[in-house]
């Protein structure tokens, strides 16, 4: 069909791309991990486990990974309750006026984080548009210092930027459900209930698995929404790795932590596309 | 606009971008408020150049970008006497021919004779500013100026203090629990027990905490927006806080507090040392220490920008008395043990 030379051509570029920018950053990653920093802080290329035994033997990085996973969750499962009935009202109910709801879901993508990560600053500070309305009728009497600088405040902008990327492949897959097995559900007498539990969410779910691991993913990986919504307690482990190599000038530490946050987000894709697999329609 | 022609428009620009950049340009890394446009413009249109300026947020910053590669990046920057002296054994910036900086002599010989800046017969080093890292606190919520920053740790004010990210605090919680005495140098040479102790003082301390600040900028906004009713900061922040009309207030405790020297150090890598030359020698000149002291509120080491101060500027400046109030003022020092000590920070941070 296609002559060798077309086939080489082809595949030469992004295998090029793949191996300059992502197998040969991932594998200096994994020689920084052995490495270590001397008293004069300068980076010694000496072989040791000393990075991992020291993740296991300070108890904070556990903690903080572990917070970083609430957090990734908690913002995953209200991405998944806000994104799935946006989704599947789109893609049943909204008939016309699908397309301009579409497009109002996918605008604030072309928004840039920060601006909107700022954005819930104004809104939920101590003198911002929350606290102030609150205050206004009377609902409580001193600002609500919880809703900013807390992982309250961490988990609604992150779940307010995520969504999208939730609800983009639930409803690309709710929209691919051939209408005829839906049709085939009613005409065997089954309730809209048990249409949508036995017919619908059965065939969206590698929709919902997608968007999930997205919202995962892409939160646990965040580093600016604790950074300037987060506060003190609110710290996430890119956080630390930002810290580890900037201010701590530990590299060979922070890209112990990184690889192991990269094996747990390869696991997790993998988990994800063996479980998308078996519930996908054929 | 079709694609090729947007690329098009894109090349040009890029070309003649290129082109348009003949003028020289002097790249700094320095900390907030060094670079303010009140003397930088008129330097620029002396000498017919751009001045770009980067802040830092942190000593260790500064040395993790100096080290992390981006030493070339920079022509000038201004350590602080922590990091100084450990930048200039480095090797990461050029000896001083001080020459070329007729103004270095009109310098306070005091700051002019300290070592920190001294390696091998060689100056790398200009001394330019220094001061504290005064408590600052809203004077609508203090009826007077708090007396210790044991004032940080009341639960009354839960929620309500900003700390610095910087070693600064953990020296701040070491002479809380004294360790500065007899000698005040020791907090900067605390031992494992101490340093332990230290983190746990700052773990007592969080839930106190509504931010940790790592710009000056961030700080002035904290204390805008009432998140904050004290902190740890700089006087810069005294001074823009004031020019906004807000009732902020300014003091060094009993315990007193850490500060810091600012030398101005030209990289060794930089390509544009003689301009770098002319940037120190103009940064010291009295004129435009005065107008740096305008802007941050610092005390300038050239005496001669007194000249040019009203008799009330002198006193904010604590010039009439600089003996007494340094007397309440630990300059930072070279911390041997500095990766122990921004462990310990770390921890504290990243704890819930």
């Amino acid at each position: 069909m296609f002559s060798r030379a077309y086939k080489s051509a082809i595949t030469l570029p992004p295998l090029f791309w793949v191996a300059t920018f992502l197998l040969t950053p991932y594998a200096l990653l994994f020689c920084y991990s052995f490495w270590s920093v001397s008293p004069a802080q300068i980076i010694v290329r000496q072989w040791n486990l000393e990075n991992y035994r020291e993740l296991l033997r300070v108890s904070m990085y556990p903690a903080v990974l572990l917070r970083s996973m609430r957090i990734a969750a908690s913002v995953t499962a209200l991405a998944l309750l806000l994104g799935y009935p946006l989704a599947y009202y789109l893609s049943v109910h909204a008939g016309t006026r699908k397309h301009l709801l579409y497009q109002l879901v996918v605008i604030p993508l072309w928004v840039s984080y920060l601006v909107r990560a700022y954005a819930w600053k104004t809104i939920l500070g101590s003198d911002g548009v929350l606290n102030t309305l609150l205050q206004y009728f009377h609902i409580t009497h001193h600002p609500l210092g919880f809703l900013l600088y807390s992982p309250f405040a961490v988990v609604l902008t992150l779940t307010h930027i995520y969504t999208p990327f939730v609800f983009l492949p639930i409803y690309a897959s709710l929209e691919h459900i051939p209408r005829r097995l839906v049709e085939a559900s009613q005409d065997l007498g089954a309730p809209p209930l048990e249409t949508f539990w036995r017919v619908i969410l059965p065939l969206s779910i590698p929709g919902v698995l997608a968007g999930a691991t997205f919202a995962f993913v892409l939160s646990l990986g965040d580093f600016l929404a604790p950074l300037l919504l987060g506060g003190p307690s609110g710290v996430m482990i890119s956080n630390v790795v930002v810290s580890l190599f900037g201010a701590a000038y530990n590299w060979p530490l922070g890209s112990a932590i990184s690889f192991c946050m990269l094996l747990l987000v390869v696991a997790l894709l993998f988990l994800t596309e063996r479980l998308e697999k078996r519930w996908s329609f054929s | 606009m079709t694609r090729a022609r947007f690329l098009l428009l894109l090349a040009a620009g890029l070309i003649l971008g290129g082109c348009a950049r003949k003028t020289p340009t002097l790249n700094l890394l320095v900390w907030e408020g060094y670079a303010d446009p009140s003397f930088v413009r008129a330097f620029e249109e002396k000498y017919h150049c751009k001045v770009f300026a980067s802040y830092m947020g942190s000593s260790d910053e500064l040395v993790a970008k100096l080290r992390g590669g981006s030493a070339s990046t920079y022509d000038v920057i201004s350590p602080s006497s922590d990091v100084a002296t450990s930048i200039a054994n480095a090797g990461l910036v050029a000896p001083l021919d001080l020459s070329k900086i007729p103004s270095y002599n009109e310098l306070t010989t005091r700051l002019r004779e300290m070592p920190l800046v001294r390696w091998n017969g060689q100056v790398y080093g200009v001394p330019f500013t220094w001061g504290p890292n005064p408590l600052l606190y809203d004077t609508s919520m203090f009826g007077s100026p708090p007396q210790s920053w044991n004032v940080f740790w009341d639960p009354k004010y839960r929620g309500k203090i900003s700390v610095w990210d910087d070693l600064s605090t953990v020296y701040m919680a070491a002479q809380v629990l004294g360790y500065d005495r007899p000698n005040p140098a020791a907090i900067y040479n605390l031992s494992d027990p101490q340093l332990e102790a230290v983190k746990s003082k700052l773990l007592e301390l969080k839930p106190n905490v509504r931010k940790i600040w790592s710009t000056g900028g961030e700080l002035t906004n904290l204390f805008q927006n009432h998140e904050v009713v004290a902190a740890m900061g700089w006087p810069l922040m005294t001074n823009q806080l004031r020019k906004l009309n807000f009732p902020i207030g300014e003091t060094i405790p009993a315990e007193n507090t850490t500060g810091w020297i600012d030398h101005l150090m030209i990289t060794a890598a930089s390509k544009n040392k003689d301009l770098a030359y002319k940037f120190l020698e103009y940064m010291v000149q009295a004129e435009t220490q005065k107008k740096l002291t305008d802007v941050t509120g610092y005390i300038p080491a050239n005496p001669g920008a007194a000249r040019f101060m009203t008799a009330d500027e002198k006193k904010n400046l604590h010039l009439d008395q600089v003996d007494e109030y340094q007397k309440h003022i630990y300059f930072w020092q070279n911390v041997p043990r500095r990766a122990k000590y921004n462990e310990i920070w770390n921890e504290v941070k990243a704890a819930q």
